[in-house]
């Protein structure tokens, strides 16, 4: 029987091999060495997984904990970045996204077992609708985040005629960094706005108002409203490189923010603590 | 070792172009062991014949360096005075070390390019075709191949453009990455963008555009590149749907403006553009660079990407060289490898005919044995001899490791085993040989390790 014990210490040992593994492949440019990392982070994904689907912390049946908040953004994070290495055949979001998923992952253990017992008439489609929408295009944004931050550093180079060095001789192209943040928006945007809407409707019976001024909600609405102009520029005025790489970095930065100051430090329907 | 490498040679730093082309021997590489022919006390040889360097590798007994630089004047029909002042002559592992610095292309002249290896390859196909490779010089080649693959993949000395064109297209690479997208056009001419355009389509380019004053031009440079032609006057309308652009025309003025690239980023709905200007006076206005999602690079901007470059290649070559370094130093324990096979041929030849003597006494006693219990004896036999002479063997090839060298070892070993003097065991195998038909069998048992049965001798 896979215990919760076993299941942790595998994922963690996976992750910490791809993360270290895929630092040393970057510095030292080597392809195996990157490679190793990226199925590394495959098998601590797989093992995440079981471990989610078998509600191993058993924190998900009961409700909420902020440890397992955490680590379902780093699972969604680990699948963005396969997604994306399937699509591009790109192997750089998988080695951001590992160590990432890593600190993620040891900062939720301490905080698994005390679950925020959510309301009764929360039904599971809730679960799916607006949590599972929500996590699932923050993890985008992240993957989208350390391209678009990449796409800045390289073109800046390119542009002022600078020298690439070490690691970012092997980085992607400047056209395939801005196709990963343009698909970032064009999926993340329709999720994040999924999630928006679905918590906009559960809020009703469970607060008794659709929007009650939380700090979190009015600041996801501001981030939808940047969210919903960059998806605009994107689609419609055919932005590219530079600018919706810097919005982008905005909107992630602030979702952050949303997550790691608001969820924690303000009174909210979303805190951590209760 | 009863031999020594040779290594002769004149390479651009020694020599001038007229004085290298004066001694090529670039048909001679082909021709059926020439130098062999020409030299009997050479026993093997490989000749190198490039436009940067001639070199010619041999192994003999005695000093041949002389011989070897006489007969290469000579097929020239020149003297030996003639030759002389450009030549450097290695021998023994500073030949070795040559080599492989040569075939890692730390010696080249673009440090780090890649043809010198397949020149050397092709110098070393053409030896071993004419029989002119033997032992030494095949298991060096091979050495020196894979000390330039080791270096390539363990240094980035070979990893960055140094030529700018190359650079120009390395550099649309990290913008564009697949390139089987991209069209590109050439505004003009001269030899530079026509390199570019080289280097372009064997990347992959999907459709190549010429522009040029004169349209017959155009049309010309388009053919040769399997690209089409446009007049001057529509360089405009198809910005829009080119992605590189590599201009060197002779205008004086700019003939593409900051404004204009604005309205066709608009029609391309901000795709990117990479220009690379070649010409001098500039043909793009340089304040392009600042529009977003265009890329220019100047003649001066490309010349300091490849001095960038080449320095780094120097840095990387340090690394190179420690390489090099360990890997003349491997060779050197097989070069010394090589005195010991003989006492080792000797100590396994000495113990396979005592158990050869000993199994066929044993069977002679035991009289009729099965088939079984025969195998069993031979086995039994065999992994004795063998495991019996694992350790003698194993310390005479850590001789060749040791600074003393093998000789002393290889000296205890032939008296401790007696390898020099009278033995029973040679006597054996002599007698063997003058009398086969005293042998116990006519022919081995099937199974049989030996391949003799030797009539005891008293």
């Amino acid at each position: 029987m896979i215990s919760f014990k076993s299941i942790s210490f595998l994922i963690l040992f996976c992750y910490s091999l791809a993360a270290l593994l895929g630092i040393a492949g970057l510095i030292l440019r080597a392809h195996q060495i990157k490679t190793i990392s990226c199925i590394l982070t495959a098998l601590g994904f797989l093992a995440q997984t079981v471990s989610l689907i078998m509600g191993i912390h058993g924190t998900l049946t009961q409700g909420l904990s902020a440890g397992a908040y955490l680590q379902l953004i780093a699972w969604f994070l680990v699948l963005c970045s396969l997604g994306s290495w399937y699509k591009f055949r790109e192997s750089t979001p998988i080695l951001f996204a590992s160590p990432l998923a890593l600190i993620l992952f040891c900062m939720s253990l301490p905080y698994l077992h005390s679950p925020i017992i959510l309301s009764e008439k929360l039904t599971p489609s809730f679960y799916v609708l607006h949590m599972g929408a929500l996590f699932l295009s923050l993890a985008i944004l992240a993957v989208a985040f350390c391209t678009a931050l990449l796409f800045l550093i390289l073109e800046k180079r390119i542009k002022s005629k600078t020298r690439m060095e070490g690691f970012l001789n092997d980085m992607p192209a400047l056209s395939i960094l801005d196709k990963t943040n343009s698909i970032a928006v064009i999926v993340g945007f329709p999720l994040y706005t999924l999630g928006i809407v679905t918590g906009l409707l559960w809020a009703r019976p469970v607060f008794g108002t659709a929007v009650s001024g939380d700090p979190k909600e009015v600041i996801s609405l501001f981030v939808w409203g940047l969210f919903a102009f960059l998806f605009y520029v994107r689609l419609v005025k055919g932005w590219r490189g530079r600018k919706p790489a810097l919005l982008l970095t905005g909107i992630f930065l602030l979702s952050v923010f949303s997550i790691i100051f608001v969820n924690a430090l303000f009174v909210t329907h979303h805190a951590f603590v209760r | 070792m009863d031999f020594e490498i040779y290594l002769v040679g004149l390479n651009y730093r020694t020599a001038s172009v007229d004085i290298r082309e004066r001694f090529a021997l670039t048909e001679h590489c082909t021709r059926d062991s020439w130098m062999l022919h020409a030299e009997p006390d050479i026993r093997e040889s490989v000749i190198l014949s490039t436009c940067n360097r001639v070199e010619i590798l041999a192994t003999a007994k005695e000093d041949i360096t002389n011989a070897l630089l006489t007969r290469w004047a000579q097929t020239r029909g020149r003297g030996l005075n003639d030759l002389l002042p450009y030549v450097y002559v290695h021998k023994g592992l500073d030949a070795v070390k040559h080599l492989f610095t040569v075939a890692s292309s730390l010696d080249s002249m673009v440090l780090g390019e890649p043809q010198i290896l397949g020149q050397l390859k092709t110098a070393y196909r053409n030896a071993v075709q004419s029989n002119a490779a033997g032992a030494v010089l095949n298991r060096m080649l091979h050495k020196a191949f894979s000390v330039a693959k080791r270096v390539r993949t363990e240094t980035a000395v070979a990893s960055s453009a140094v030529s700018i064109s190359y650079a120009a297209v390395e550099l649309a690479k990290r913008i564009f990455g697949d390139m089987r997208e991209q069209n590109a056009m050439l505004i003009g001419a001269g030899e530079m963008a026509e390199l570019a355009a080289t280097h372009l389509l064997q990347a992959g380019i999907k459709q190549l555009t010429v522009a040029n004053r004169t349209l017959e031009k155009a049309q010309n440079l388009a053919n040769q590149f399997q690209g089409r032609a446009i007049p001057f006057e529509d360089i405009s309308e198809a910005l829009v749907t080119t992605d590189i652009i590599i201009s060197s025309t002779g205008s004086i003025d700019p003939i593409i403006r900051s404004r204009d690239i604005q309205k066709t980023l608009r029609q391309r709905k901000q795709r990117p553009m990479f220009f690379i200007d070649i010409a001098v006076p500039r043909d793009i206005d340089p304040d392009v660079n600042a529009l977003d999602n265009v890329y220019l690079y100047d003649i001066d901007d490309l010349k300091e990407v490849v001095e960038e470059n080449l320095a780094s290649r120097r840095d990387e070559a340090s690394r190179a060289t420690r390489i090099v370094s360990e890997e003349v130093e491997v060779f050197s324990h097989w070069l010394k490898s090589l005195d010991i096979q003989p006492t080792i041929i000797d100590i396994t030849r000495r113990s396979e005919l005592i158990a050869e003597e000993e199994l066929r006494r044993t069977l002679k006693k035991l009289g009729d044995v099965d088939e079984e219990t025969r195998e069993a004896l031979e086995n039994l036999t065999r992994s004795l001899t063998r495991k019996l002479n694992h350790d003698p063997i194993m310390f005479l090839k850590r001789g060749t490791m040791a600074q003393e060298g093998s000789a002393s070892r290889i000296s205890i070993a032939r008296r401790m085993f007696n390898l020099d003097g009278r033995h029973p065991s040679r006597q054996l195998a002599r007698n063997h040989a003058a009398h086969p038909q005293n042998s116990i069998h006519e022919t081995p048992p099937a199974g049989c390790v030996f391949t003799s049965y030797p009539k005891e001798s008293t």
